[in-house]
């Protein structure tokens, strides 16, 4: 209820925010990160301030360090070293004309982010963000947050990276998404666990003996589904987000692998039909539907385009397991993958634009994209170690993947380009298969 | 008073009595009713192991006589049921593995009834690479990995 009203008073103050209409942002700067080549965008967070050269130093402090954790996971971000900004980061004015650029111009920043506490930094009280080009003064947006209490940082903190992400990029899926992923205790002992990709909001959603794997998040953010093993079957797991309760559903055979969710909240996943696993469509109650591939070979591992009207997935129907495409409506089926004997994991991006994929190397598992129109295939990660398990985020830039380059298993964030990986923070234990939770889960 | 002293009383029994019964199923030497022919065919079974080649699941011609024998034992006991458990190396992937170790535990399964058999013996699952019998790296090791196990799970 208190997220709700905290939403409203944003949506309803933004608008009204002194001097920061919300119509007015002047987002002259874009950054282009959807093209290789990206920019760098130097960024400031100037002090946070309770009024003229005075310096918030309770719920302003703690949110400014939760600010610069949140965008250090931006890869095209580099923040500015306050140490850098001559006069330092004390402003006299958190807009101009008070707010003082030259000092950020010259220190290289391109953006100067002001957090103000007008009725101060202790209690329940708004704050007021705004974000500005140094070169120009103009204004990228400004937001207040209204009634925000030392609980409600982590929140603001992430929406204000959001709506700076969106401003900047024109999508600011990242920061609102939620990683489904698993922790290994031991051997065949795994369980779900959701995280931001940022490392916050750890927690653990299933506690069942056996291991889970391969978990998916549904478009309305209400179930994650799972492969579930047993010393004795393979079942479906399903998280409800909603009752916090999980289901363990069996079909007639032997294998439940890879569950997908498509675009309408339907599971596929590859089950047992006669010697292979076939790619099955479940209705809305985990029942079989149809079939939506099936050959005489391994087919597994099904992903969609945000449409639901192309799937990739990885057969073995040319001997070594490849990735292939299937256009749902005509049938069509092509190879994607054409280098390399062993490429797995298929990862549609949500745009329809890339697929990336795991392929065997002598080095271990490494990651590529493929461009879907030029037919361009691009490695993107490097180990050392092994990297598998590559996962879209909604934006179709991030991707998430694990990786034993740190020693066990750990989860990372890279992005279309590639470039250099962070780890998520997902604490003790090794974790494995990232998969991003779409937006709408937290609408 | 009395109620409590009859509820003590219930306890203690209840107590005594679990204590009786684990007892007797740990005692050394519990006669589990087992034949030894029984008790070898089910240790035969258990120590049987199918290998395969990397990201293959056909019965390579040396598994004929482990097979043809594995077949034999079930044929003589058919109150034994048999859990074929397909496993893969830890170079591939998850889940392309486990659709892998299913066709392994498959190809013995098929190997079997084609050899008479009962299928009403016989189930299949495969752990893909998650459950290996040797840790570490190197093809000795994944050697070992890349196997059918054969667990007995009734008899």
């Amino acid at each position: 209820m208190k997220k709700f009203s905290l939403l409203l008073a944003v949506t309803a103050l933004a608008a009204l925010l002194a001097g920061v209409p919300a119509g007015d942002a002047l987002a002259a700067m874009r950054v282009d990160i959807m093209n290789p080549g990206q920019n760098i965008v130097n960024m400031a967070l100037a002090a946070p301030l309770t009024g003229p050269d005075k310096q918030a130093t309770g719920m302003g402090a703690q949110l400014q360090k939760l600010v610069d954790q949140n965008l250090s996971f931006l890869p095209f971000a580099r923040l500015t070293d306050p140490k850098a900004v001559l006069g330092g980061i004390v402003l006299q004015g958190w807009e101009p004309p008070a707010l003082d650029f030259k000092r950020f111009q010259l220190a290289g920043s391109d953006i100067v982010i002001t957090t103000y506490w007008p009725d101060g930094d202790s209690g329940t009280k708004p704050v007021q963000i705004r974000a500005f080009e140094t070169n120009t003064g103009g204004r990228l947006f400004g937001k207040e947050y209204a009634r925000v209490n030392s609980k409600d940082l982590p929140e603001v903190a992430d929406r204000f990276c959001a709506d700076l992400l969106e401003a900047l990029t024109g999508n600011g899926d990242f920061f609102r998404s939620t990683l489904a992923f698993v922790k290994k205790t031991g051997k065949m002992s795994a369980n779900v666990w959701i995280v931001k990709p940022w490392g916050r909001d750890l927690r653990q959603v299933t506690n069942m003996p056996g291991e889970a794997l391969s978990p998916a998040w549904s478009p309305d953010g209400r179930f994650v589904v799972f492969s579930h093993i047993d010393p004795k079957s393979h079942a479906l797991g399903v998280w409800d987000r909603s009752t916090g309760k999980v289901q363990r559903i069996r079909f007639p055979g032997n294998v439940v692998i890879g569950p997908s969710f498509m675009p309408d909240n339907k599971v596929a996943v590859a089950l047992s039909r006669g010697k292979y696993p076939v790619i099955y469509l479940l209705n809305h109650v985990f029942q079989k539907e149809r079939i939506l591939e099936e050959h005489n070979s391994i087919n597994v591992s099904p992903t969609f385009d945000k449409t639901g009207s192309r799937m990739a997935f990885t057969s073995s129907r040319l001997g070594g397991p490849q990735i292939f495409l299937k256009d749902l409506a005509s049938g069509s089926v092509t190879r994607v993958s054409k280098n390399g004997t062993y490429n797995t994991e298929a990862n549609l991006a949500p745009d329809g634009t890339l697929v990336v994929y795991s392929r065997m190397t002598e080095y271990g598992q490494r990651i590529f994209v493929q461009d879907l129109i030029t037919g361009e295939e691009r490695q993107i990660t490097f180990g050392p170690g092994s990297d598998e398990q590559p996962s879209f985020c909604a934006d179709s830039y991030f991707i998430a993947f694990s990786s034993t380059r740190g020693g066990g298993h750990h989860i990372y964030l890279t992005t279309r380009h590639g470039g250099d990986a962070k780890q998520v923070p997902t604490g003790d234990g090794q974790a494995f298969f990232p998969r991003w939770g779409m937006p709408a889960q937290q609408k | 008073m009395k109620r409590y002293a009859l509820i003590l009383t219930l306890v203690m029994a209840l107590a005594a009595g679990f204590g009786c019964a684990k007892k007797t199923t740990t005692e050394p030497g519990y006669d589990d009713g087992m034949s030894p022919e029984m008790r070898a065919a089910i240790q035969q079974i258990s120590d049987s192991r199918v290998y395969f080649a990397f990201n293959k699941y056909n019965i390579e011609n040396q598994y004929d006589a482990v097979l043809k024998k594995e077949a034999e034992i079930l044929k003589q006991f058919p109150a034994i049921r048999v859990r074929i458990e397909g496993n893969c190396d830890d170079r591939g992937t998850q889940e392309y593995n486990l659709a892998l170790g299913e066709r392994r535990a498959r190809a013995a399964y098929e190997y079997l009834v084609q050899n008479g058999v009962n299928p009403s013996q016989l189930e299949m699952i495969s752990y893909g690479k998650e459950n290996p019998a040797v840790l570490g790296t190197g093809e000795a090791v994944w050697a070992k990995n890349r196997r059918d196990d054969f667990r007995v799970i009734a008899h």
